[in-house]
């Protein structure tokens, strides 16, 4: 084994020079052992126990093998990138001698993070280290990890996977891709399993925000977040539900804490009292699920004082005396009885957000991770419409996205049920992007099994197992799934971990892609002895591309480092696949190829040319770049610039939002700067400013759904309500006249999003001052979804019976993303869980660690700081079974998974709630699964998984999963 | 005459640790020694606080006065630094310190103490500034490149504040008046005396916790 | 603590004398005094050239980037 970022001895120098000089045994040595010490006590100083470390050597003094070259000699470069462990987007400053990443620096300019960091950005540089990254192609070969090359990995790989493709039909494999991907790399994964013939893809996306997506975009127009990070700093009030973003989103709290100190008031809804309680005005302990219930008890009081914005809900609302009349039903002891508010804390909260205006509404993954998810964030919504709060800087809602580019990839990359930019799977959004691929129609046709699976939605990465173990005859597609390549995506971030255990040994094979083994490996090789594949991917350290964070600007990474290892971009993997396919060429029509890499500007300029519906057309390689190197010029609060002139092109930034946040409309050369917050009416739509979108027709029931007379953008020709815009429309308004003979040519019979000229959007926009997609009223009711107005309804495991009783869930349904679903038949089966599982399990965040964890429990700095595994549990419930602080407990669920973690007993969390956090893997009900990772590549710190123990439940709409409303048992172990 | 403090502003801070990782990444400091850490009170309950600890670079350093071998010194700026060299591991500064700072790496094979570790406000020790010897033994030498400490300069809230006193006064007196609560700073009045806290108005007694 | 101090002293003597290290050895040790190297100033070296006053400029300017307030309203 060789140290490949070791570096001549002759190279290194200065102070640099001892940080390049990391002995070749620190990275090639098995994985550093340490001695399980107690917990860093958070509730105290450990200072005694702490001080005198017993674990490892003081390697600092004997680390750095002197070397004798002079500083001189060593340039530092700084390459400007952004951090890859949240939405945020803190942009990094890192410093580069030699190929080696040296340092980090704050970026006091970003507007986003002002230089600010958490345990995860400022640790970021381990990065650059990878010591427990997997290093080469592995395969499982009778039970061990064996190295192989990238040819003969390529060649296995791919052969298995045509032989399938051959025997079952391209929906036999299944394709998890990445949040973590950038954008273009997210969009060349669509693309690629696009051609490989099927929608069986997805991304973490599904299992965090599918339902806010869906719900929100149902609601009115676009699925994200409508502000920003920054603009909560013009908040009055700040309500949190099923948010901890003082853990997940660290670095917003910079804008929400100085919003605080000057005078919002904030408030934290949650069934535990999180580190973002502590730094509320309000906490509201609630009973996990319950959100609707309370929200209802909300509008009731908003509604019985008249606190309402009627005429915002008069011009701009569809079916809000739908919402009011279920509201009305909501009484003080239903919504106490379901949700154990009382009545003047569910008040506190109404009066609060109403009478402190602009006030806007945090949500996570405590409302979208439940079987009603997408009912639970329409209450959001509905919520923000009854007060008028959207489209209004410090209001709308402000939904923090999880992974660095989710935002990204779900607006471009791989979604079952979509082509990029939600242009979705009928036949003419395949005609739209054929177009843009260049390639032919009735060619990508026949990479499909048929049409109809084409116009099918795909599998969901909630139910693969299902996909892969359902009986053949109830499944919505020929073949069951036989491969699923799992392309940087953690298997323990998916619920039913016992069940996905069968899956995994039922495959005929499986490939992970990926920085990090993962946990996918140690699994697989504790129940597998062969076909089982592992391929090094580069992070997004060691590749340039784009992310968009949750507030929807785009940022460009500049490449830090060359892959380390032998790990390739992945989308340079991509192209070596579709080698092997027989697409390589079709794949990259339009993209240059240079040693296998496709150019990521290429890919992002074909983006730019078919996302019309979402404005990623405006945000070329070149503005990003502008933005990136000049973002002292951006104001923290609006994100505008304030004057501001590119050195190097001479390109003038004034008036343009940071990162161009979408949708930023039209063509680059057209100058959109980006929509800060959505459906602003207050603006002109060329300074950002909007309205809701006409998405859902002109009329409903003999009711408009357009915006009201007198309601519309800015400065816009139209001074009422009016559809999108398509050639007809340009036509009828005499406009049509006001393209040019190239552009008329080719708007002809289309409209604003398929429009290859971007002509329409054009003419709309900058000579009238319309938005291109009209003009209408949000809906709160979404007649299309099964709970048109959203209706509580018990999760599925509920220790309540009697609620159960009163608000059963939905009827099973049979064909639901090509499975059958269940609902009723199991809340039935399990109606009386509660007797022998009393506690309701939820699970969340810790701040040191991201998503699954194996990246994160992988970097000693972090690792450092949280070794344990545990379980929150209230002195009462512990008391009650006999467990003292930091006995070992097992969890025990009603799936007949059981995990043993340690118990820390605390009052954060109620006397029938239990807390688990969410990044742990490696141990398997009881046992460690060191021996089953590839030699040195197993995690720092490993831990049971909780999704090992959640059980069965699925979002109506998005098959979203349950995660925050289980049952469990806990017992001293 | 800039005299380097740190702040920490309880109202702010959150415990993220980023300030830990930073100080592990900035010296590369190994498992087990932690230069700084983030210490909570009422965890878990209203009244939750969390605070950053290190070194706080005392105007009349007990650790100082303990030293057997007298290899402490203060820089010109206030910081308080120590000679790896002189160092005999004693651990009498760490029982002497109210914060807790003074950290103690394992040397040999029979856990014997290692010299004393601690942070160094950025400022590396006595070697030249910069160099190879300088890095290896005390870490990164940011003042002298003109930078503060890296903890305080990523902290995810801007709840740590390290630099120039009266700059920090200034910062922290801002906040303060707007928010109107918070003016007690933890540490302070035990680290710099009464007379230097910037906004006035009942330092906490110092002590930990 | 003067006892302390007193005890620690012949610790040390005994603990200097016994030690084998590569170092230089602290011959004369006068209590209460720095017995270890001379540290350098932090303004001297090649972007500072020396001088403290303009060390200690830019050191304040800097400073204020832990300022947010300064960003957000400037
Ligand atoms: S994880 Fe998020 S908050 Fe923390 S540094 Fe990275 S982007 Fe910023």
């Amino acid at each position: 084994m060789t140290l490949t970022r070791k570096l001549p001895a002759a190279e290194r120098g200065g102070r640099s020079a001892a940080r390049l000089a990391r002995p070749a045994q620190t990275a090639t040595s098995a994985p550093r052992t340490m001695d399980r010490r107690a917990f860093l006590k958070r509730s105290g100083m450990t200072a005694g126990a702490g001080a005198f470390a017993s674990a490892l050597p003081f390697s600092m003094v004997g680390r750095a093998e002197a070397s004798t070259a002079s500083a001189a000699g060593a340039k530092v470069e700084v390459k400007r990138t952004v951090c890859t462990h949240c939405s945020v987007g803190c942009a990094i400053d890192a410093e580069v001698v030699n190929g080696v990443w040296v340092g980090q620096e704050p970026v006091f300019d970003s507007p986003i993070n002002m230089g600010a960091h958490c345990a995860k950005g400022a640790s970021i540089r381990e990065h650059g280290h990878g010591e427990h990254r997997l290093r080469y192609p592995m395969k499982l070969v009778d039970g061990k990890w064996v190295r192989m090359s990238w040819d003969d990995a390529l060649n296995e790989v791919s052969a298995r996977l045509l032989k399938l493709r051959e025997e079952s039909g391209p929906d036999s494999v299944y394709w998890i891709g990445s949040s973590k991907h950038n954008n273009e790399q997210a969009y060349l994964l669509r693309k690629f399993v696009s051609m490989w013939g099927t929608n069986n893809c997805d991304h973490q996306a599904r299992i965090c925000h599918s339902t806010t997506v869906a719900g929100v975009a149902n609601t009115w127009g676009y699925g994200a977040m409508t502000n920003s990070y920054n603009d909560m700093q013009n908040s009055k009030a700040i309500f949190f539900m099923g948010s901890n973003a003082a853990e997940a989103h660290p670095v917003s709290l910079l804008h929400i804490l100085h919003a605080k100190e000057n005078g919002a008031k904030i408030i934290v809804a949650d069934p535990r009292f999180t580190r973002t309680a502590a730094k509320a005005d309000h906490f509201v302990r609630i009973r996990s699920g319950s959100d609707i219930a309370i929200l209802y008890g909300v509008l009731r009081h908003i509604f019985e004082n008249g606190w309402e914005d009627k005429k915002y809900i008069e011009d701009r609302v569809y079916g809000m005396d739908k919402i009011r009349d279920e509201a009305m039903k909501w009484t003080a002891d239903k919504v106490e009885e379901v949700s154990g508010v009382p009545d003047d804390q569910v008040k506190l909260i109404a009066e609060t957000m109403a009478k402190n205006k602009p006030s806007t509404v945090v949500w996570c993954m405590g409302q979208t991770q439940h079987t009603t998810g997408n009912a639970i964030v329409r209450m959001m919504c509905n919520l923000q419409l009854a007060l008028g709060n959207v489209g209004v800087a410090g209001g709308g809602t402000n939904i923090f996205r999880g992974h660095d580019n989710v935002q990204g990839a779900t607006d471009v990359g791989p979604n079952p049920d979509s082509l990029p930019g939600y242009y979705g799977i009928a036949t003419g959004s395949w005609k739209h992007w054929a177009n843009v691929w260049g390639v032919d129609y009735e060619w990508l046709k026949g990479r499909y099994a048929s049409q109809a699976l084409m116009e099918k939605s795909g599998i969901t990465v909630s139910r693969w197992i299902d996909g892969v173990t359902e009986k053949n005859e109830l499944i919505d597609q020929d073949p069951n799934l036989r491969a699923v390549v799992f392309w940087g995506h953690a298997p323990n971030s998916q619920t039913r971990g016992k069940d996905m255990l069968e899956a995994m040994k039922a495959l005929d094979t499986l490939v992970v892609i990926d920085p990090y083994p993962s946990a996918t490996a140690a699994m697989a090789a504790s129940a597998r002895k062969d076909g089982v594949y592992l391929l090094p991917a580069a992070t997004q350290f060691e590749t340039e591309g784009s992310c968009t964070a949750s507030n929807r600007s785009i940022q460009w990474r500049e490449k830090v480092i060359e892959p380390l290892w032998e790990s390739k971009p992945d989308h340079t993997i991509m192209y070596l696949f579709a080698q092997k396919f027989g697409f390589a060429e079709q794949l990259t029509k339009n993209v240059k190829v240079t040693n296998n890499e496709p150019s990521v500007e290429d890919i992002l300029r074909e983006i730019n040319r078919g996302t019309w519906t979402i404005g990623y057309t405006g945000q070329s390689p070149e503005r990003l770049k502008i933005h990136m190197r000049n973002m002292q010029v951006f104001d923290p609060k609006t994100l505008k610039a304030k004057g501001g002139i590119d050195k190097e092109t001479g390109y003038v930034l004034d008036g343009e939002y940071f990162g161009l946040p979408w949708p930023c409309y039209g063509t680059p050369e057209m100058k959109h700067p980006g929509s800060p917050n959505l459906y602003d009416t207050s603006k002109h739509v060329m300074d950002g400013g909007g309205n809701f979108r006409a998405n859902f027709g002109v009329e409903k029931d003999g009711a408009s759904l357009l915006a009201a007379d007198g309601s519309a953008s800015k400065g816009a020709d139209l001074q009422f309500g009016y559809p999108e815009f398509d050639h007809v429309l340009l036509k009828k308004l005499g406009w049509w006249e006001e393209l040019s003979e190239d552009e008329k040519k080719k708007a002809e019979g289309k409209n604003w999003k398929t429009d290859p000229s971007g002509g329409i959007i054009r003419v709309a926009m900058k000579n009238h001052g319309c938005h291109p997609f009209g003009n209408a009223k949000a809906r709160a009711v979404v007649w299309n979804f099964p709970d048109p107005v959203p209706v509580h309804r018990e999760p599925i495991f509920s220790p309540r019976a009697d609620l159960v009783a009163k608000y059963p869930t939905h009827e099973d349904k049979k064909a639901f993303w090509r499975l059958p679903t269940l609902y009723k038949s199991v809340q039935d089966q399990f109606a009386n869980v509660g007797k022998d599982y009393p506690l309701i399990m939820t699970s969340g965040r810790l701040v040191e660690y991201e998503g699954g964890g194996d990246e994160t429990r992988s970097n000693p700095w972090l690792a450092e700081l949280q070794q344990n595994m545990f379980v929150e549990i209230n002195p009462k419930a512990a008391n009650d079974r006999g467990i003292r602080d930091k006995d070992m407990v097992w969890v025990k669920s009603p799936s007949g998974a059981q995990i043993k973690v340690q118990a820390m007993v605390t009052e954060r969390v109620g006397p029938d709630t239990v807390f688990l956090p969410f990044h742990f893997a490696g141990h398997w009900m009881g046992k460690d699964l060191i021996d089953s990772y590839p030699e040195g590549a197993a995690p720092v710190v490993r831990g049971e998984a909780v999704n090992t123990a959640t059980t069965y439940g699925y979002d109506s709409v998005t098959m979203m999963q349950e995660t925050k409303t289980t049952v469990c048992q806990i017992m001293k172990a | 005459m800039a005299r380097m403090k740190f702040i920490c502003d309880a109202e702010r801070c959150i415990e993220c640790n980023g300030c830990v990782t930073a100080c592990k990444n900035e010296h590369e400091v190994p498992w087990g020694v932690n230069r700084r850490r983030v210490v909570t009170i009422n965890d878990g309950v209203p009244g939750e606080r969390s605070m950053s600890v290190a070194c706080m670079h005392c105007s009349d350093a007990p650790c100082m006065a303990v030293c057997p071998v007298d290899c402490f010194y203060r820089t010109d700026e206030g910081v308080v630094l120590h000679d790896k060299d002189l160092c005999i591991g004693c651990g009498y500064c760490f029982y002497a310190c109210p914060f807790g700072a003074p950290q103690f790496p394992q040397a040999g094979a029979f856990g014997l103490r290692g010299k004393m570790d601690k942070c160094t406000f950025c400022a590396g020790g006595p070697e030249a500034n910069s160099s190879e010897e300088e890095f290896r033994k005390y870490g990164r030498n940011r003042l002298a490149e003109g930078k503060l400490p890296l903890c305080a300069e990523v902290c995810s809230t801007k709840a740590l504040l390290g630099g120039d006193a009266d700059v920090l006064a200034d910062i922290y007196r801002q906040r303060v008046l707007t928010r109107g609560k918070g003016a007690e700073i933890w540490g302070w009045s035990t680290a710099y005396g009464k007379p230097d806290a910037p906004a006035a108005p009942a330092p906490s007694a110092g002590g930990k916790s | 603590m003067k006892p302390l101090i007193a005890t620690a002293c012949v610790i040390a003597l005994a603990a200097g004398l016994a030690g084998c290290g590569e170092k230089s050895q602290v011959v004369v040790y006068k209590q209460g005094q720095y017995q270890g190297k001379a540290d350098g100033k932090p303004w001297d070296n090649e972007a500072f050239s020396g001088d403290k006053g303009n060390w200690e400029t830019a050191i304040k300017a800097r400073n204020q980037s832990q300022n947010e307030y300064r960003r957000i309203n400037g």
